[in-house]
């Protein structure tokens, strides 16, 4: 080897070897090799919105803070409904314009209480209008809805007596054959054992329909319990069954875990065992989000917590509740505050998965705060707007996209308060006012321009389970991302804040044409046929009478 | 044509990564930043803490010696777990204590400092653990948190522990310290010097021929009656160790229970004048000393400072045997209360000598049987035998500010003995009593040294 060739040849190997540390190096940190997905601009309209709510009180108000949206209006705009802990929860009808800003004007519902942390709208008793379940510091209270936002208490009508516990997480199914949900209430520590609370987790509650067809039977405690801030029925194996997976807080309970429960119509429930392939998990659990992130048809579970959140998947097949963490596989442990300054671990409380910026990858939104003022977390703790990327990591644009709030966040939601397709964000703030922002997509806040198409659908059928929920709908995208995407349509989770109305799918590009197709699989397992739709719009999928356009009034 | 070939070995190499790359889920194995391992460093952040533990032991209201005993056990877990992410040899006792499934785990791209996670994990425990100390004392663990970095300077070189790695390590120590302190107030010991917090009704002893009654002077009320209830770190319960049988009550002067009982009356009469001095450096009393548990903890703590140990070997070791002590006192505690088996005093003063009184120290407010310092000393020395090696020879200068020490032992059975022994020497314990505590912490030992620790 001359010495020209040596060199030469030296070069090579330096090169090769300088690509491949500079290759690992940027796989280790944040990939460059996936772009940056296109980060949306929001902008804060709490005020402008009309929007005034302070979450409010001491020790029994640490947790809870939610919030709830449904359109009663009939106008397709989501209206709010916010909990404020001793201070009233009010009602907000949505008055936004369509692509517009937002506009909230409060109004008198019936759901006005105190004492409330937490919501989930929902259509109880299959009459076509959605009720409300409130979350309380006492009693839980259920709300019929009477139409035109208007609301009743049910409580008695319905038979649903909760005690003057706790109440802290709520989620409902409709088992096989029933009109009537079977919903499941989690519970906190034992409001007499404020001196001493830790060990005295109270047990949940579910709850049955009656014999009768009308309300409820006496409930069923849920036996071991450990201080639930999170419930979820969801068809974790696409069994045609869903399941009650429950996160619980290792603050108080004593030889607690994350639990995953049967739910079998006719039987009691039952958890899932470690023979079942259950792992046990400890964790300071405080909301759940639910998605098929990675196509296997299959939801991953991301679990909020105090710096050790975790997003598990489902390892082991259908047969097996056996999840692996992939938390920091997809750079998702979101474990530190990521701007501020501030260098202590984060509390991490309501997560949901959403495409907000439309690309057709599930983004993950994630509400963070210190519990008071403990010292050894994080008190400048901003919110997460983790967006995927296109190799599945997880890009964290909370500071670049306006909404990394340093308040005390609790609850919260993304959802299309204005209709314009594009997820906007509600978050509830602990001895703090809530706060909501626009997205914007790529516009600004006179022209808001959709990074991607979407499409936003809701579900319908006939008798009881009148929104569908426990459905599964499937988006074919077509070309050129050649994906299908899927959602699972649930009324729970989260931390205390519920959603029930549209489902927003982020398409990405699409051809000119803008048509793709869905399909949905039913509560408990027949599927329709795929359907053609054009993306940028809002339908309905009637179980009887199929998809069609929906406009607005 | 060489450069050619390293070309295409470049495009082979850039596509196969960029191929990885737009895979849908990267196929990025989790990445292991190359910081010092806790065994890279000395056992300084450790010894150091033990030290003030000790001291805060001594001087905190309420620590009594099963309490000292759960305390010391709680810190030693914490240090392993605190520094446990970095030990590829080792895993997390999660999933092998009672009702701990699970522990925050350090992620694996972040580099941490070690010694500063154990420094922040200690202090935050130290702080819940003693939460009761006196001002001056929490002033203490501040200043030792603060001052370690500054005392270690080979431990804590600033040139390689930059600001972020600091914060980062620091984070991570205390959101461990607070994951087992969530752990360690639900196991029924927490707190116990404070109001009675427990669904209980008061404890009644059992009344009867042989069962144990209040002693003199004091007549004081039974201590921590519960506390074999407390759940153990190790042990499924504490009942998966009992003391053997103790001998069958009888007031017969040719009865081994009588016998045994004389020997008490005799020997602590007639003791040597080593036999007095083994009697009051063993006792350990609470309030004076750090406790029986907190006399081993120094043992172990100086033998760690003398050979130089390195961090990795001072968490493992504070772990195995501070929860072995504990488990220890669990596991006398509940046969204790069991038992119910009277002290010698009063059965002395009953059928033999209505006067007589231990001479050299008060009897302690709880039933005889077993001795809870033979079966705490035969747990450690079995733990430390296995450490350090049986047959170790040390020398003992937990007592020396207090001009008892030192003094040389030739291994730690040896020790263990004397100190099981010295019991019956102070009058305090039936020679039965002694023989199976150190039956019983045998058993302990030997659950404790089933934990898996290596891979």
């Amino acid at each position: 080897m001359t010495h020209n060739k040596f060199h030469s040849f030296r070069r090579g190997v330096l090169a090769c070897l300088g690509l491949v540390i500079a290759m690992d190096a940027a796989r280790a940190q944040q990939p460059l090799m996936a772009p940056i997905p296109p980060i949306p601009r929001f902008v804060e309209e709490t005020e402008a919105a009309g929007l005034q709510s302070r979450f409010e009180g001491e020790d029994e108000y640490m947790v809870g803070g939610g919030v709830a949206t449904f359109d009663c209006a009939g106008n397709g705009l989501p209206s709010v409904y916010v909990t404020a802990g001793v201070n009233k929860a009010k009602f907000y009808r949505n008055r936004s314009t369509r692509g517009g800003p937002i506009k909230l004007l409060e109004e008198r519902s019936g759901l006005e209480l105190t004492n409330a942390i937490g919501a989930y709208p929902i259509d109880i008793d299959g009459d076509g209008i959605t009720d409300m379940v409130v979350l309380r510091v006492g009693e839980v209270q259920v709300f019929r809805g009477l139409g035109s936002c208007k609301f009743e208490r049910a409580n008695d009508a319905w038979t649903v007596q909760t005690g003057n516990a706790w109440h802290t997480a709520f989620s409902a199914t409709w088992e096989r054959g029933q009109s009537w949900p079977t919903p499941a209430f989690g519970t906190y520590y034992d409001r007499s054992r404020p001196d001493f609370p830790w060990g005295s987790c109270t047990p949940g509650l579910l709850f049955r329909p009656a014999a009768s067809g009308t309300g409820y039977a006496p409930p069923t405690p849920l036996v071991p319990s450990h201080c639930a801030l999170s419930m979820l029925f969801s068809d974790w194996n696409r069994s045609g069954e869903a399941s009650l997976r429950v996160s619980n807080d290792r603050e108080y309970y004593k030889n607690g875990q994350e639990q995953l429960w049967h739910v079998a119509p006719g039987q009691a429930p039952a958890l899932y065992s470690p023979a079942e392939g259950w792992k046990p998990l400890q964790i300071w659990g405080m909301g759940i989000a639910s998605h098929d992130l990675d196509g296997d048809g299959f939801p991953s579970v991301f679990l909020t917590s105090m710096a050790d959140n975790k997003l598990q998947k489902v390892a082991a097949g259908a047969k097996q509740p056996t999840y692996s963490d992939e938390a920091f596989r997809r750079g998702i442990t979101a474990h530190r505050p990521y701007v501020g300054g501030d260098i202590h671990p984060s509390t991490a409380w309501h997560a949901q998965f959403a495409d907000v910026n439309n690309d057709g990858l599930t983004d993950l939104f994630v509400v963070k705060g210190n519990v008071s003022t403990m010292p050894d977390f994080a008190t400048l703790d901003p919110n997460n707007l983790l967006l995927q990327q296109t190799d599945g990591h997880f890009f964290e644009a909370g500071q670049q996209s306006g909404v990394a709030s340093f308040k005390r966040g609790r609850g919260g939601m993304m959802v299309d308060l204005n209709g314009d397709g594009l997820l906007d964000m509600l978050v509830v703030n602990r001895w703090d006012k809530a706060q909501l922002w626009r997205n914007l997509g790529a516009g600004t806040a006179k022209e808001p321009v959709p990074l991607g198409h979407w499409l936003q659908v809701r579900m319908a059928q006939a008798d009881g389970n009148r929104d569908a929920v426990g459905s599964w709908v499937e988006v074919d995208l077509g070309e050129p991302s050649s994906r299908v995407i899927r959602q699972e349509l649930t009324v729970g989770g989260g931390h205390a804040s519920g959603h029930l109305g549209w489902m927003h799918f982020g398409l990405g590009a699409l051809t000119e044409a803008r048509q793709v197709r869905l399909r949905v699989q039913w509560p408990h397992g027949e599927w329709s046929a795929w359907q053609s739709v054009t993306a940028d719009a809002f339908y309905v999928m009637d179980k009887e009478r199929g998809i069609g356009p929906w406009k607005a009034p | 044509m060489r450069t050619s070939f390293l070309a295409l070995g470049l495009a082979a190499i850039f596509s196969t990564l960029v191929a990885q790359a737009q895979t849908s889920v990267p196929l990025i194995p989790p990445v292991s930043i190359s910081a010092p391992q806790p065994s890279a460093y000395s056992a300084a952040v450790a010894t150091e803490w033990f030290d003030l533990a000790l001291l805060l032991t001594q001087q905190t209201p309420g620590f009594s010696p099963p309490v000292a005993a759960r305390a010391l056990g709680y810190l030693g877990l914490t240090l392993y777990e605190s520094v446990v992410p970095g030990m590829p040899q080792n895993i997390s006792l999660a999933g092998q204590l009672n009702e701990l499934n699970s522990l925050p785990w350090a992620q694996p791209n972040e580099a941490l400092h070690w010694p500063t996670v154990a420094n922040a994990a200690m202090a935050t425990m130290s702080r819940m653990m003693y939460s009761n100390t006196s001002a001056e004392n929490k002033a203490r663990i501040d200043l030792l948190e603060r001052s370690l970095p500054l005392k270690y300077g080979q431990d804590f070189d600033p040139n390689t522990v930059t600001p972020d790695i600091t914060n980062r390590s620091e984070t991570f120590g205390k959101l461990m310290a607070m994951a087992v302190m969530t752990w360690a107030r639900t196991d029924g010991g927490h707190e116990a010097w404070g109001p009675l917090r427990r669904s209980r009704a008061n404890y009644v002893p059992p009344s009867g021929a042989g069962k144990w009654s209040a002693t003199p002077p004091a007549f004081t009320a039974p201590l921590l009656p519960w506390w074999g209830e407390v759940r153990p770190f190790v042990l499924k319960a504490a009942s998966d160790c009992p003391a053997p049988p103790p001998l069958a009550y009888s007031e017969q002067t040719t009865s081994a229970f009588y016998k045994s009982a004389d020997e008490v009356y005799r020997v602590s009469n007639m003791a040597t004048q080593e036999q007095r001095q083994f009697a009051l450096y063993w006792a350990d009393d609470p309030g004076k000393t750090p406790t029986p548990a907190g006399h081993w903890a120094f043992i172990a703590n100086d033998l760690l400072k003398q050979r130089k140990a390195n961090l990795a070997l001072a968490a493992e070791t504070f772990a195995q045997l501070n929860m072995a002590m504990s488990d220890a006192f669990v596991a006398g505690w509940d046969s204790k209360y069991k038992l119910n088996v009277l002290r010698p005093v009063t059965y002395v003063q009953l059928v033999i000598d209505s006067n007589w009184v231990p001479t050299l120290m008060h009897t302690p407010p709880f039933p005889d049987y077993p001795s809870g310092h033979s079966v705490q000393s035969s747990a450690a020395a079995t733990v430390l035998d296995q450490v350090f090696g049986a047959n170790t020879a040390f020398v003992d200068n937990t007592h020396n500010d207090r001009g008892w020490g030192p003094r040389s032992f030739k291994s730690f059975k040896a020790a263990a003995n004397e100190a099981a022994l010295s019991r019956l020497y102070a009058g305090i314990h039936y020679r039965f009593g002694v023989e199976g505590g150190q039956v019983q912490g045998q058993c302990v030992a030997d659950k404790v040294l089933a934990l898996k620790f290596k891979r």
